[in-house]
C-alpha cells in the first residue's frame, strides 16, 4: 500500500487551473446554449414544441450519463471491486452532475402538455383511445406525475449525495469504515436506483406515446446508460492522462477492464434492444408494433439501421479483441463514437412522437445539447476541482494500483 | 515368421530407461521467477514450471507468448453464427417449410435467438476444450512423477521447473549447473522407463483379429439399414407390449356371447340420453300441430339478433355471403375452381326463402338441404333461432317498407 501510494504521490492529481478554465468555458458554453434554444423556442407553438422535445431528448442524454456515473459508483460497492478504485473518483465526478441536473428539470415542468397528450388529450381523438387515456388517467395525471419527479429526484440526489461524501471524506481520514458504510447501503441504494430509473424512463419517455407500452422499456434505457456512463468514464481518463494528470495511476490494465465493461455493455444493449424488437414483431399487434413503426417511416428507418450499426456492430467488433481496449487513444475514438451513438440512440427514443415521418435535426438539438451538457459538465468539474482526481484514500487503492489483467 | 522368442521379462523389469530430464525445486515464487528467466535466456525450447498456484508473470518470465486461443473462439463464434443461420434457413425454407404467425419462410429475426444461441454453444465449447488441447491436457500421468518431490509437494507448497531432454540444445551437465546456479534446492535427473514389451502372440496376432472384428463390426449396423429399406409384412416384435393387445369386444363387430352375434348391446327401447329428451316439437323441431311453425319460439330481442348476427357470420358467411346474397367467400372460390359443377348457394332474401316458414328455415339448418350440410351437431338449438331471426332481419333489410325507415332516409329514397 505504502509503495503503491508512493507511486501516486509523484502524480498530478489535481485538475487546478485547467478546471478553471474548463468550468469558465463549459458554463458559458451551457448558458449560451440554454439561451439560444430558447430564442429558438420562442418563435411560435410549433418553435415552442420543438423546443420542449429537443430539451427533453437531450436531458435525458445528459442525465443516463450521470445515472451510468452513479451506477457504476454503486456497483463497485456492491461487488467491493478493487481493480476500479483508481477510476471511481471520476464516475462520482460524473454522478455529480446530478444536483445540476435536478434543476435542469425545472423547465420540462413548463412543457408537460407539449410534451405528452396524456396531460390534456384533445376531445377530437378517438373514442377508443380516450378511453384507454381514461383508463390510466389513475397513473398518468399531473399531479401524481409531479410527486413520482419528485420521488425520483430524491432517491438519486440522495444517493449520490450519501456516496460522494463519504468517499470525499476517505480522502482526509482514510477510514475503512466509511468504505464499510457505502457497502452495506449498496444493496439498497442500487434496488431503488432500479426502479426509480426504471419508472423514470416509462414516465419521462415511455409516455410520450401513452398508448405504446414496453415492460423491458426501462432496461434499455439503464443499458445506455450504462454504455454511455462507461465511454464517458474512459474518455475523461484518457483526457485527463492526455493533460498530464494521473499519469501513473491509470494503467493499460484499467483501460482494458473499462473497455470489457464497454465492450459486455454494447452486447448488453443490443439484447435488451432485441428483445424488446422481437416479441413486438412477432405479437405483431398493432397497438404494439405502431411505435416501432414510427421509427421505420421516414428518415427514422435510417436512424434505426444507424443504431443496429453503429451502436452495436461497429463497436462489437472494434472492441472484441485485446488489442485496441490496451490502447488508450484508439479505446477513447471508440468511446466518442459511443458516446454519439448513445445520443442517436435517446434521440430516436423521444423524437419521432415530435416528428413522426421526419427526422427533425437541427441546431435546436446542438444548442439544447450545449446548455444541458455545459451547465452540467461545469457542475461536475466544480465538484471535482477540489478534491484528488483518484479516491486516495480508499483501502483497496493499493490492490487497484498493481490490478493485473491474468 | 521365424522370429526369436522374446527376451526373458528380468530384461524389461529393470529399467535402464533413457533419460528423460531434469527437475529442479524452489522454495518460493520470487526463486522461481527468477530461476524461469534464466532458463528462458538460456534459450531453452522444451521446459516448463510446475506451481501449486497460479502466479502473476510466470508467462512472463518463461517467454511464452499470448495464446492463440482467442483467435480459434472467434472463429468456432462466426461458424457458429453463419451455421445457425444455414441450419434454420436450410430447415425453414427446403426442408421443411412451415408459415409461423404469418411470417416469411426466411424471417431473420425469429432466428436471432438461435443463432444467438449456437455462436455462445460453439464458442463456449471451443474454449473450453480448446484450453484443455492448448494445455495438453487431460493428461493423466506425467514422467516427472517419477520424483518423489515432485509427486508429493507440486500441489501444495513446491515449485518445479523441469528441461526436457528432447531440447534441441539439451546438454545435462549445462542444465544442472544452470538450475542449481538459479538457486534450486534440489536438483534431479529424471529417466523415463521404457514401456514394457506386449508378449509376442498378441503382437503377432493383434492385427488380423482387430481386423476381423472391425469388419464384423459393420454387420450390425449393414442389418439395420437394410431393415430401414425393406418392406416386411410381420407384426413388429413387441418386446413390451403395454395395453397393446386386450380382452375386449371391439364395437360393431360380430360375436357369438349374445343371441344377436352383435358385440354392441342395443338401447332399452323408450329410453333417452340425459338431456336428449327434446320434448318440446317446436324449440327442437320447428313443427307445430304437424305444420312448419312461422312464430319463432324465443323471445326476439337486440341481444338475440346480436347472437344471431354472430352466429351467422361463423357458420352460414362463409358460402351465403354477409348480406345472404348467396356470394359468400367458400362459395366463390368453389364456382372458381370447379365451375362445371358447382351449385351456388340459394339467395336467403330471395322470393324462395322469404316466403318459408320459420319452422322449415330452422329444420334446413338443423338437418342440412340438397348439397348443404347438417348444422345441427354445431349449433345449438336456441343459437338456431338467433340465425334464423336475424336472417329475417336481412330479409327486411333487403326490401325495407318506406315506413320503416328514418325520416331522413326516406325522403332520399322517395327522391
Amino acid at each position: 500500500m505504502a509503495q503503491a501510494t508512493a507511486q501516486l504521490t509523484r502524480d498530478n492529481l489535481r485538475l487546478g487551473g485547467l478546471g478553471n478554465t474548463l468550468i469558465l468555458v463549459s458554463g458559458i458554453l451551457g448558458v449560451i446554449g440554454l439561451a439560444a434554444a430558447l430564442v429558438m423556442g420562442g418563435g411560435g407553438p410549433a418553435q415552442r414544441d420543438h423546443f420542449f422535445a429537443s430539451y427533453l431528448m437531450n436531458y435525458c442524454y445528459v442525465l443516463s450519463l450521470a445515472l451510468g456515473g452513479l451506477f457504476l459508483v454503486l456497483l463497485e460497492h456492491l461487488a467491493r471491486a478493487g481493480w476500479s478504485v483508481v477510476v471511481r473518483r471520476l464516475a462520482e465526478g460524473i454522478a455529480a452532475m446530478l444536483p445540476w441536473l435536478g434543476l435542469l428539470f425545472l423547465p420540462i415542468l413548463w412543457g408537460l402538455d407539449s410534451l405528452y397528450l396524456w396531460v390534456d388529450p384533445p376531445a377530437t381523438m378517438d373514442e377508443h383511445l380516450l378511453g384507454l387515456l381514461e383508463w390510466k388517467r389513475p397513473y398518468l395525471n399531473v399531479p401524481f406525475f409531479l410527486v413520482r419527479v419528485a420521488v425520483y429526484m430524491v432517491a438519486w440526489l440522495s444517493i449520490s449525495w450519501f456516496y460522494l461524501k463519504l468517499s470525499s471524506r476517505q480522502d482526509a481520514t482514510r477510514d475503512p469504515a466509511l468504505t464499510m458504510s457505502m457497502e452495506k447501503l449498496a444493496p439498497v441504494a442500487i434496488i431503488l436506483f432500479a426502479l426509480t430509473v426504471t419508472f423514470a424512463s416509462f414516465d419521462w419517455m415511455m409516455s410520450r406515446d401513452p398508448f405504446w407500452y414496453s415492460t423491458i422499456f426501462g432496461v434499455y434505457y439503464f443499458s445506455g446508460c450504462i454504455v454511455g456512463a462507461i465511454s464517458l468514464l474512459t474518455l475523461a481518463a484518457t483526457l485527463l492522462q492526455a493533460s498530464g494528470r494521473m499519469a501513473r495511476a491509470v494503467t493499460s490494465e484499467h483501460y482494458q477492464d473499462l473497455g470489457k465493461y464497454t465492450f459486455g455493455f454494447t452486447v448488453f444493449w443490443a439484447y435488451i434492444a432485441f428483445s424488446q424488437y422481437m416479441l413486438i414483431w412477432y405479437g405483431n399487434i398493432p397497438e404494439e408494433t405502431e411505435w416501432y413503426l414510427r421509427r421505420q417511416e421516414g428518415g427514422w428507418g435510417t436512424i434505426s439501421v444507424l443504431l443496429l450499426v453503429g451502436h452495436f456492430f461497429l463497436p462489437f467488433f472494434a472492441l472484441i479483441s485485446r488489442w485496441p481496449k490496451r490502447r488508450k487513444n484508439l479505446l477513447a475514438v471508440v468511446c466518442v463514437w459511443i458516446l454519439v451513438m448513445h445520443w442517436f440512440d435517446v434521440y430516436w427514443l423521444i423524437m419521432p412522437e415530435y416528428a413522426p415521418g421526419r427526422v427533425p435535426l437541427s441546431w435546436m438539438d446542438l444548442a439544447t445539447l450545449a446548455g444541458i451538457g455545459g451547465i452540467s459538465l461545469a457542475g461536475a468539474l466544480l465538484w471535482l476541482r477540489s478534491r484528488p482526481l483518484v479516491a486516495i484514500g480508499d483501502p483497496r487503492l493499493g490492490e487497484s494500483l498493481a490490478f493485473e489483467n491474468a | 515368421m521365424s522370429e526369436q522368442a522374446p527376451p526373458p521379462d528380468v530384461a524389461v523389469a529393470a529399467p535402464p530407461g533413457h533419460l528423460y530430464g531434469v527437475l529442479a525445486e524452489f522454495d518460493d515464487t520470487p526463486a522461481l521467477l527468477r530461476a524461469a528467466a534464466k532458463v528462458r535466456d538460456a534459450g531453452y525450447r522444451q521446459w516448463d514450471t510446475f506451481t501449486p498456484i497460479p502466479i502473476h508473470g510466470l508467462d512472463g518470465a518463461m517467454g511464452i507468448r499470448r495464446t492463440l486461443l482467442p483467435w480459434v473462439v472467434f472463429g468456432a463464434g462466426i461458424a457458429g453464427g453463419l451455421g445457425g443461420l444455414a441450419m434454420q434457413w436450410w430447415m425453414n425454407v427446403f426442408d421443411y417449410p412451415y408459415v409461423v404467425s404469418g411470417k416469411p419462410l426466411l424471417s431473420i429475426p425469429a432466428f436471432v435467438p438461435i443463432i444467438f444461441e449456437v455462436v455462445i454453444l460453439l464458442a463456449a465449447i471451443t474454449a473450453f476444450v480448446g484450453m484443455l488441447m492448448f494445455n495438453k491436457l487431460p493428461q493423466l500421468y506425467h514422467t516427472w512423477f517419477a520424483s518423489r518431490a515432485f509427486a508429493s509437494r507440486v500441489t501444495s507448497d513446491r515449485f518445479f521447473i523441469g528441461i526436457e531432454a528432447r531440447d534441441p540444445q539439451f546438454d545435462l551437465d549445462r542444465a544442472k549447473q544452470l538450475l542449481a546456479d538459479a538457486g534450486s534446492t534440489n536438483v534431479e535427473v529424471i529417466a523415463e522407463p521404457d514401456p514394457p514389451q506386449l508378449p509376442a502372440w498378441v503382437r503377432k496376432y493383434a492385427a488380423p483379429v482387430a481386423a476381423v472384428l472391425l469388419v464384423a463390426a459393420l454387420v450390425p449396423p449393414l442389418l439395420v439399414a437394410k431393415a430401414r429399406v425393406t418392406p416386411n409384412q410381420n407384426t413388429r416384435v413387441q418386446l413390451i407390449p403395454d395395453m397393446d393387445r386386450q380382452p375386449r369386444f371391439l364395437p360393431q363387430s360380430a360375436n357369438s356371447l349374445f343371441l344377436d352375434n352383435r358385440s354392441m348391446r342395443p338401447l332399452v327401447p323408450g329410453t333417452v340420453a340425459a338431456g336428449w329428451a327434446e320434448l318440446d316439437p317446436v324449440f327442437y323441431r320447428g313443427i307445430a300441430d304437424g305444420e312448419w311453425t312461422d312464430a319463432l319460439p324465443v323471445e326476439v330481442d337486440r341481444a338475440l339478433l346480436v347472437r344471431g348476427q354472430q352466429r351467422y357470420d361463423i357458420f352460414c358467411m362463409p358460402c351465403h355471403g354477409w348480406d345472404g346474397e348467396g356470394r359468400g367467400p367458400a362459395a366463390v372460390t368453389g364456382q372458381e375452381k370447379s365451375p362445371a359443377t358447382w351449385v351456388m348457394p340459394t339467395s336467403l332474401t330471395g322470393p324462395v326463402v322469404r316466403e318459408r316458414p320459420d319452422g322449415h328455415i330452422f329444420n334446413t339448418i338443423t338437418n342440412g338441404i340438397r348439397t348443404m350440410a347438417p348444422y345441427g351437431d354445431q349449433i345449438r338449438p336456441a343459437d338456431r333461432w338467433a340465425i334464423v331471426a336475424y336472417m329475417r332481419a336481412l330479409q327486411l333489410s333487403q326490401a325495407v317498407p318506406l315506413d320503416l325507415l328514418p325520416p331522413g332516409q326516406r325522403e332520399q329514397m322517395r327522391r
